[in-house]
């Protein structure tokens, strides 16, 4: 039996080709159910996993449900102010004690027999208690809190393990260019506005994971969209194919990677700089917080990877949920930027809803390309994909691995930790 | 004077025209002021949140021009829909000017494709309550607001950019 496992976990470190000039993944990665199962053991039941922002339960007795890898849990706000990561299981004989997506409660009850727990999973009671002996130590039987809960600025992993790296550590590569993110907001906190847009589809979940900060695909992918834009005289098809060999890619240590247009002072050139244009009040916060070298940072746009499964986009917070080796569901949570006028949220919304959502004008024609992954996928005539784009003119500064804005830095950050992770004794 | 019957031909005239990809007389159909909404939360201003479609007279126009005119990959190969339309009321202040009429819509949307591809040939059902503000306007009626509120708006959904 041993054996077995030791062959199986050398192969699947065998998946990932870091071939200096032609890295490479093999097809079963994205089609083999009994890698996906061990991606859910060594990967999501073992590694941090973003679950939610602190904003979803402003109020004691807030709740919501998640799953993590395979498991069920509920991140609780209790009395004390503080939120729990519980695992969804009455101790007594298994059945959830929560079934709702969200919402408020004092307490959890299991409805089989009645035992009931508080926000922080303590064993309040159960029926007929004299069942039991008098002197029963219900400290024993609250419900398990995960081994980990952390929060960085907000944002909550958790980590059903209790050994490995800390959140902190596991953060620093892709930290500052998270708190560039949040510095939209001049007091760089944001608010979660729910509930999300949620899609599903036919395919693995990391299709969605290459494909966030993919800048290789957009001119094709989208050039629907970009007609749409050119029909409303917002930017030509040419203006944004240009828009688009701008920047670059980031590929971080620890599987964290990035994809970034520049930063600019000019209300032409980014978003920030246009709306500290049009908005005084906006631009005197922000030069109250930042100076001219932050705010060109924080003014690049980048669509930031947090493995394994967090994006922090211009517009959202995306989540990527893995249900079965070929379905995959992703959630959406646009957030409010605080103390910004409101016109600047309400135009990020709409914004947002333009490009994605199960309807929108850019991010189905990515979910299609995902589908159609899937199906080539299960040729294996020649079983390989390819990420080496880039490889030859890529450089590396300060251990980030920095390559064309169409190249595919990131995809390789990505596979070096997944085949780290998935090879680890 | 909108009575059940005359909203029931008109709705399914609607349908009718979604169903045969008729997208430009479709968006005819809409005035200038008119709002496409299909909420995750039909209970939430929509200016604060965010639904799967909340369209103004522009966008309707983008939404249409995106699906007739432009290189789509998720609608090509396009979908089919088959939509039933039921349960109509009819509810009016006063007989005249704007009534709500309120139906519920069963789509039945496919994708035809080759053996084998994900995504493709199987037939989905979507359910809907809907609710709909028509106006009168040359003698005939307008849409000014159209509501879909799927059976399960709140949950993850495949494409749906065929127009549900």
């Amino acid at each position: 039996m041993d054996v077995a496992v030791e062959v199986a976990r050398s192969s699947y470190g065998d998946l990932v080709v870091d071939d200096p000039r032609e890295f490479r993944v093999h097809g079963s990665i994205y089609t083999d159910p009994r890698i996906f199962e061990e991606e859910m053991q060594r990967i999501f039941e073992r590694t941090w996993v973003y679950v939610g922002h602190e904003s979803e339960l402003p109020a004691p007795g807030d709740y919501k449900t998640v799953l993590v890898g395979r498991q069920p849990l509920i991140l609780s706000r209790h009395e004390d102010g503080r939120i729990y990561a519980l695992y969804n299981r009455c101790r007594h004989r298994g059945a959830v004690v929560c079934r709702e997506e969200r919402g408020h409660s004092n307490f959890f009850r299991c409805r089989y027999h009645n035992w009931v727990y508080a926000n922080n999973g303590a064993l309040i009671g159960m029926a007929q208690a004299s069942g039991y002996p008098e002197d029963l130590d219900r400290s024993r039987y609250g419900l398990v809190p995960a081994a980990r809960l952390e929060s960085y600025r907000g944002l909550l992993f958790v980590n059903l393990s209790p050994r490995g790296p800390s959140l902190a550590e596991h953060l620093e590569p892709v930290r500052k260019y998270v708190d560039y993110w949040f510095g939209r907001s001049p007091s760089e906190r944001i608010q979660v506005i729910l509930p999300p847009h949620r899609y599903e589809y036919p395919g693995n979940w990391k299709l969605q994971a290459e494909n966030g900060f993919d800048g290789y695909h957009g001119n094709y992918v989208h050039l629907s969209w970009q007609r749409v834009l050119q029909l409303s005289r917002e930017s030509t098809v040419e203006e944004v194919q240009q828009y688009r060999q701008e920047g670059c890619v980031r590929g971080l240590r620890n599987g964290h990677g990035l994809l970034e247009r520049p930063g600019s002072l000019n209300p032409a050139s980014s978003w920030t700089a246009r709306m500290m244009h049009r908005y005084p009040e906006y631009a005197e916060a922000m030069r109250r917080r930042f100076d001219d070298a932050q705010l060109v940072e924080i003014s690049a746009r980048r669509n930031i990877l947090v493995f394994p499964n967090l994006y922090l986009f211009d517009t959202h917070i995306r989540v990527i949920v893995p249900k079965a080796v070929d379905r995959t569901e992703v959630q959406l949570y646009v957030y409010a930027l605080e103390d910004v006028p409101e016109a600047i949220n309400r135009s990020r919304f709409r914004g947002h809803e333009r490009f994605y959502g199960p309807a929108g004008f850019g991010a189905p024609d990515d979910i299609e390309v995902f589908t159609e992954m899937q199906t080539g996928l299960r040729a294996t005539g020649d079983p390989w994909n390819l990420l080496n784009r880039g490889q030859h003119r890529e450089r590396v500064v300060d251990g980030e691995v920095i390559g064309h804005t169409t190249d595919e830095a990131p995809q390789r950050s990505f596979y070096r930790e997944w085949k780290r992770v998935m090879s680890e004794a | 004077m909108l009575t059940v019957d005359e909203a029931e031909r008109f709705l399914v005239a609607e349908a009718r025209l979604l169903d045969e990809r008729r997208f430009d007389e479709w968006e005819a159909l809409f005035t200038e002021d008119a709002v496409y909404w299909v909420p995750m939360d039909p209970d939430r201003d929509p200016a604060d949140t965010v639904s799967i479609i909340y369209d103004d007279r522009k966008r309707l126009h983008e939404r249409v021009y995106r699906l007739t005119r432009t290189p789509v990959l998720d609608q090509n190969p396009p979908s089919r829909t088959v939509r039933f339309v039921a349960n109509v009321e009819v509810e009016s202040r006063d007989g005249a000017g704007e009534h709500r009429v309120r139906c519920n819509q069963l789509i039945a949307e496919m994708r035809p494709g080759g053996p084998g591809q994900a995504g493709l040939n199987s037939p989905r059902w979507l359910a809907a309550r809907c609710e709909y503000r028509l106006r009168p306007v040359d003698g005939g009626w307008r849409i000014a607001f159209k509501k879909v509120v799927l059976l399960d708006a709140d949950q993850a959904q495949y494409n749906l950019s065929f127009i549900p």
